[in-house]
């Protein structure tokens, strides 16, 4: 018996069952089941990222919070866009920033309340809904130093057409039409609880590990996510032709658009484990003059959303810890 | 701000219609090994491509990992099919189909891949997937330890003893 035999049973599909199956899987996408629409409606947070004007996401990067990445949105591959801090400081000049803009549209459904202390990451886990995980590894003389929860969270915001292009004429962006579908929708948050893991190096914060499940948005039916997103990037200070590539590029529906914060010295693509993930390091003046530097580190694996940031702590440290993740 | 404006951390989105193009026979493939010619292929492959299709969200955006988690999702399936099923064919039908007649006349009744589908049916499941994944979906010895937990050289050892077995049957 030779390779010839051995490769006898192989056949190519044949070209109605291929087309038959191709047109079929086509079909899925056109017409999801309701569960199913729902579901891909659910992991489309960076289209609430546009629906935000963007500001829910800039806002925390160039402020360098984790934690907001985590609370906002569901990650499966990260896009990184510099933000053009002059343009929205032009939108917060016309009270468009985002926080106003989504504080004017925002209803608490369910609030999280503030982070309740807990004893061991087990009874983290008991009060989060999910098993925790914590390092094996840690950077030298960095120790554990306590664990915070935060309860699940439920918001709705009601998109309004008019404030947006109110936020495009500032910036004069008149050359996209805001897509149909998107006025008088709600879109609907639910935040799962966060699992917060702080770590200290001789008493002060060295890092932090935060854990949660994938928050689930759900978006008023019909909308072009890629037309939204395109006005998106442009809001965020993209060239047309460039915002009109990526927008089409990009998956909205589980794409997560990291914004880099003003400071952001480097940034990278990562690989944890064999999930995607972004590492950026900033690095700031000392109030003596030296460099100082931190890492925030954001991956997702497994229907969970990572985010791990520290004052002081390398990449490479922050990949390890990462990494060996249990 | 580093970079010029914009740069990609993630794989774009995959072309589609190539990866549908470069991986559908290699499942379709898998199944008629691991199954034979008399087990419904298509329905199998196109099962595991609805399944992935939906679940696509989940997987890493660059195409190698996709032929690795598309595997896996076709092994799934074809446990699920096992679980399902009733045996296709009894090993002495393989036997017999072995020992019959000259290999004209073999030929005339059942083509070399007839004849191969219905000895794999013969050997023990471990073999029988890891010669699909193999033969059929073309993955290295390397690519099916990873995907199986099994060191390469066991997975060399497995597909070695299990070709001998056929071979001595064919």
């Amino acid at each position: 018996m030779d390779d010839t035999q051995l490769n006898s049973l192989r056949r190519e599909p044949s070209p109605a069952f291929a087309a038959r199956l191709q047109a079929s899987l086509r079909q899925h996408d056109v017409a999801p089941s309701k569960v199913e629409w729902f579901r891909l409606r659910s992991v489309a947070a960076p289209a609430l990222i546009v629906v935000a004007i963007v500001g829910l996401l800039s806002v925390p990067a160039v402020r360098a919070s984790a934690q907001s990445f985590l609370a906002l949105f569901r990650v499966v591959n990260f896009v990184a866009v510099p933000v053009d801090e002059n343009r929205l400081a032009r939108l917060a000049a016309e009270n468009l920033d985002p926080p106003h803009l989504i504080g004017e549209q925002l209803q608490v459904l369910e609030d999280a309340g503030p982070p309740t202390s807990v004893a061991s990451p087990e009874q983290a886990g008991a009060a989060a809904g999910f098993a925790v995980r914590t390092p094996a590894y840690m950077p030298t003389a960095v120790y554990p130093s306590g664990i915070e929860v935060k309860g699940q969270q439920h918001i709705q915001v009601t998109p309004n057409t008019e404030r947006l292009r109110q936020v495009m004429d500032t910036l004069s962006i008149n050359d996209l039409e805001i897509p149909q579908g998107l006025d008088g929708g709600i879109v609907d948050v639910r935040v799962p609880p966060v699992v917060m893991m702080r770590y200290d190096r001789g008493g002060a914060l060295a890092a932090q590990l935060l854990q949660a499940k994938s928050p689930a948005v759900s978006l008023p039916n019909g909308l072009d996510l890629r037309a939204l997103g395109e006005i998106g990037l442009r809001v965020l200070g993209l060239p047309p032709i460039e915002a009109r590539e990526f927008a089409a590029a990009i998956d909205w529906q589980t794409t997560m658009i990291v914004p880099l914060p003003a400071n952001a010295s480097s940034f990278k693509q990562v690989n944890i484990n064999g999930h995607p993930g972004v590492s950026i390091e900033r690095s700031s003046r000392a109030p003596n003059g030296s460099s100082r530097f931190s890492t925030v580190l954001l991956w997702s694996a497994d229907g969970m959303v990572f985010g791990l940031e520290g004052p002081g702590l390398s990449s490479a440290d922050a990949l390890r810890m990462a990494e060996s993740l249990k | 701000m580093p970079g010029r404006l914009v740069r990609w951390l993630s794989a774009a989105e995959p072309d589609w219609d190539a990866v549908y193009a470069d991986q559908l026979p290699r499942v379709y493939n898998f199944f008629r090994y691991r199954f034979g010619v008399t087990a419904d292929a298509e329905d199998l492959t196109a099962r595991t491509f609805e399944k992935a299709w939906r679940a696509r969200h989940r997987y890493r955006r660059d195409v190698a990992a996709f032929s690795t988690w598309l595997l896996s999702i076709a092994r799934n399936v074809a446990t699920d099919h096992v679980r399902a099923r009733r045996p296709l064919v009894a090993l002495e039908e393989a036997a017999t189909m072995a020992a019959t007649g000259t290999p004209e006349d073999d030929a005339v009744r059942h083509s070399n891949g007839e004849r191969l589908a219905v000895l794999l049916q013969s050997l023990p499941e471990r073999e029988r997937e890891l010669l699909a994944m193999k033969y059929g979906a073309g993955m290295t010895n390397r690519a099916i330890a990873t995907a199986t937990g099994l060191t390469e050289s066991n997975v060399g050892t497995i597909v070695h003893r299990a070709v001998g077995t056929l071979r001595e049957r064919w």
